[in-house]
């Protein structure tokens, strides 16, 4: 008896280093496949640099997007320990509110006014679709989350895919099927172009809003009463609620702050991209969840970081590797494979729920 | 958990790259599939029998959602206006016809979900659609299967029709023809030497630009890129600034509104091609693009298939469209003349085999009505004289090419204007 399970135990321990060693020969393998690729034939098609730089910049102001959408799903998983599938939907729920509220203000002739009305009309129409987003992520929380919370971690997952199409076909018959176009003002059309390098003043915007919104988020986390609760119930929910620590509220806070970011999101893509539809969502919201695990899923900064590498992976990777451009979204989930295998806590770690996991 | 799924996902991520790094066009299939005559539905031996008082049963495979959900929609009208015009003179023997829409979303899946819906139900005697060619590719096998016959308003890849399928026509015309011309005016009339191809990856999309490169390639142009993007992209930044950096003299698009908008728009922030002339095609012929587009859509230049109108005809059924709908049927999508000839077509052909037996019974040979839709010769329709030939190809008419002024579309060459 004893004599065979050592045999199977040491055939176990054989294999997983079989298994490790060839875990390493693949990880090498892709790389130097990368390598092979982006010097004999991304490079050799000789662009020139503001080429690369123009592909930067797209891939930045892509990356800003999905920092804000990958807040979202990192704090609640920071806190809830699940994945929010529907939050792509919170995202197209703010840039269809946005839209909305711009033709309100372009019926009331505000998008044609002295400058400081149009900033002023378009922050409104930012807050409003904050709003939106806030009222969703606030009613996903309580209807389709609070009643699981006791349940095996799987069940929310499956009530979060369900809640993301019960939003996507709520919006397609409330709102029909074709897109919805926005009209930029005559303020944010156009650019400012340096050399052969073009930035779309939307692109411009959306950068350093993103910047701003997740410098304010980090604060709030890092230096307020609120952070403070919110990151102990991070920790430890029942000991957070032992200490007066009210979790309900603070849950609610977490949803209302990372749909507030998401309905931003919204809008500005709106903006950027100038359509939105019920299914304009889906594809963001994969790739910011695929953010948030490159950078460590539960970790703030790594959410942001994650992103921004991500969205320039996205928008250089089928140039330098030589590709066509059609494949961004294969070399974008292809990454989240690799990460997956290679380091399944991410770039950065999972800071937030390293006691749990 | 983790470690166990890391082999299987190794072998896919190895496959996925190296399918990326050799990158070999996935061809389009044209199912061919050869379908024998003893193995239709045993409903009376391959024929239709309506009771006296039932209705015959037309299905219609419509875009209703997807990416043209508004053309979708105005081919359903053309459809739906063609079966009142039918009731009202009478029906069949005091038949009435009906349509039995379905959404096909503009997508091969779906169509084949349509397609299955329509040969389970042994009542269906035809199809009018599908809206698009992906969608159509998705109805053909099965309807070919079921033995029964469809004619598309609006799906014009050259593929659609083959000597294989018998039950395949369609009015719409051929991108075959489509193709050629816009590359002769792109190279003839434009004078461009130097073009950059892009599409949708869609059947109907990339068949239309491989068609357009092949036509450049043969006129002695250079196609200095050919590029696909997904339907439902919005940011196509990094796809043109790869364009732009071969400084074509105009990019061509195979595809639909949304995105041909959307790409004429982000053109113009693009370095390189701020003042790159934009081709789009029939999917793109649509108030969609306009608003997509915005200001950028000015001087874009768009080809359509159009019919031979009749404008009598044709300003007869503005009136009733109108009436019916509350909106201008060109407001929605190009192909509702199409969509009335169509389902106008289907009833001739019915009408031409239909028998009433003792019982009062009206009886529709599978077979015959097949052939006879093929056998159209002459029939006056919105869109022309409708003439089927023997591969199904029964549109009338001709490519026209129109470039956006003021916000609206103004014919700059091809048919009628000779």
């Amino acid at each position: 008896m004893a004599p065979s399970r050592l045999t199977a135990q040491a055939a176990g321990v054989n294999g997983k280093t079989a298994l490790r060693f060839l875990l390493r020969a693949f990880g090498a393998a892709i790389l130097i496949l990368v390598i092979w690729r982006v010097t004999t034939v991304g490079l050799a098609e000789g662009y020139p640099a503001s080429f690369w730089i123009s592909q930067a910049l797209n891939g930045l102001v892509l990356g800003g997007v999905y920092a804000l959408v990958a807040l979202g799903y990192t704090l609640v998983y920071g806190i809830l320990f699940m994945i929010n599938f529907a939050h792509g939907e919170v995202m197209m729920i703010g840039g269809i509110a946005g839209f909305f509220a711009l033709q309100f203000s372009q019926a009331r002739g505000w998008m044609e006014g002295p400058w400081p009305v149009v900033v002023a009309a378009l922050l409104l129409i930012m807050l409003f679709g904050m709003a939106a987003s806030v009222l969703i992520g606030v009613a996903l929380e309580r209807l389709a989350y609070r009643p699981l919370r006791q349940a095996p971690r799987l069940v929310p997952l499956i009530s979060a895919i369900g809640a993301s199409l019960f939003l996507q076909y709520s919006v397609l018959l409330i709102f029909g099927v074709s897109p919805h176009s926005y009209r930029k003002p005559a303020l944010i059309s156009g650019g400012m172009r340096m050399g052969d390098v073009f930035i779309p003043y939307t692109g411009a915007i959306i950068f350093f809003t993103s910047i701003l919104l997740m410098l304010a988020l980090y604060f709030i986390i890092q230096r307020t009463k609120l952070g403070r609760a919110m990151r102990a119930v991070a920790e430890d929910r029942a000991t957070a609620s032992l200490m007066g620590v009210d979790v309900n509220a603070v849950i609610v806070i977490t949803f209302m702050l990372g749909s507030a970011l998401a309905g931003a999101a919204g809008v500005m893509l709106g903006f950027h991209n100038t359509v939105v539809k019920f299914n304009s969502g889906f594809v963001p919201g994969l790739k910011a969840f695929t953010a948030a695990v490159l950078g460590g899923i539960g970790n703030i900064p790594g959410a942001m970081f994650g992103a921004l590498i991500l969205g320039l992976i996205e928008a250089i990777g089928p140039s330098a590797l030589g590709i066509p451009t059609e494949y961004k979204d294969v070399i974008a989930f292809s990454l989240l494979v690799l990460i997956l295998i290679f380091r399944p806590s991410g770039l950065f770690g999972e800071v937030l729920s390293e006691k749990k996991a | 958990m983790l470690k166990e799924l890391r082999i299987p996902a190794l072998l896919v991520i190895t496959l996925l790259l190296l399918a990326a790094c050799v990158a070999a066009p996935p061809a389009a299939e044209a199912p061919a599939e050869e379908a024998s005559m003893d193995e239709a539905p045993a409903d009376m031996s391959g024929k239709v029998v309506i009771a006296s008082g039932g209705n015959i049963r037309i299905g219609g495979s419509f875009a209703l959602t997807g990416p043209i959900p508004d053309p979708g929609l105005n081919i359903r009208h053309g459809a739906e206006l063609a079966i009142d015009d039918l009731n009202a003179a009478g029906g069949l023997e005091g038949f009435m016809f009906e349509l039995v829409a379905e959404d096909g979303a503009c997508d091969g899946t779906q169509g084949t979900n349509v397609g299955n819906k329509f040969a389970a139900d042994e009542t269906i005697v035809a199809v009018t659609g599908g809206t698009c060619s992906g969608e159509t590719f998705g109805l053909v096998p099965i309807l070919q299967e079921a033995r029964i016959p469809f004619v598309s308003p609006s799906a014009t890849n050259p593929d659609i029709t083959t000597p294989d399928c018998d039950v395949c026509n369609r009015v719409a015309l051929s991108d075959a023809l489509q193709g050629a011309t816009d590359a002769d005016f792109v190279i003839s009339d434009l004078g461009f030497t130097k073009v950059a191809v892009v599409h949708d990856n869609s059947d109907y999309g990339k068949g239309l630009a491989e068609i357009f490169q092949s036509n450049v390639t043969d006129m002695g142009g250079e196609v200095s890129s050919f590029e696909g993007v997904q339907v439902g992209d919005t940011d196509f930044r990094a796809m043109l600034a790869r364009v732009g950096a071969d400084g074509p003299q105009a990019v061509f698009f195979g595809g639909y509104s949304t995105e041909a908008g959307l790409i004429a728009q982000q053109m113009t922030e693009t370095p390189g091609l701020e003042e790159t002339a934009f081709m789009s095609v029939d999917g793109a012929y649509t108030q969609q693009y306009l608003e997509a587009a915005g200001d950028a859509a000015e001087g874009t230049y768009i080809s359509f298939v159009a019919g031979a109108d009749s404008e009598d005809m044709n300003a007869e059924f503005d009136a009733k469209y109108v009436e019916k709908y509350g909106v201008s049927p060109d407001d929605l999508g190009p192909f509702h003349s199409q969509s009335y000839d169509s389902v106008k077509l289907i009833a001739a052909a019915i009408m031409a085999v239909a028998t009433v037996d003792d019982s009062g019974n009206l009886v529709i040979d599978r077979e015959e009505l097949i052939s006879a839709i093929r056998s159209v010769d002459a029939f006056e329709g919105l869109t022309g004289t409708i003439k089927c030939d023997s591969i199904g190809e029964c549109g009338a008419g001709g490519v026209q090419i129109f470039q956006v002024a003021d916000g609206a579309f103004d014919q700059v060459s091809g048919f009628g204007m000779e």
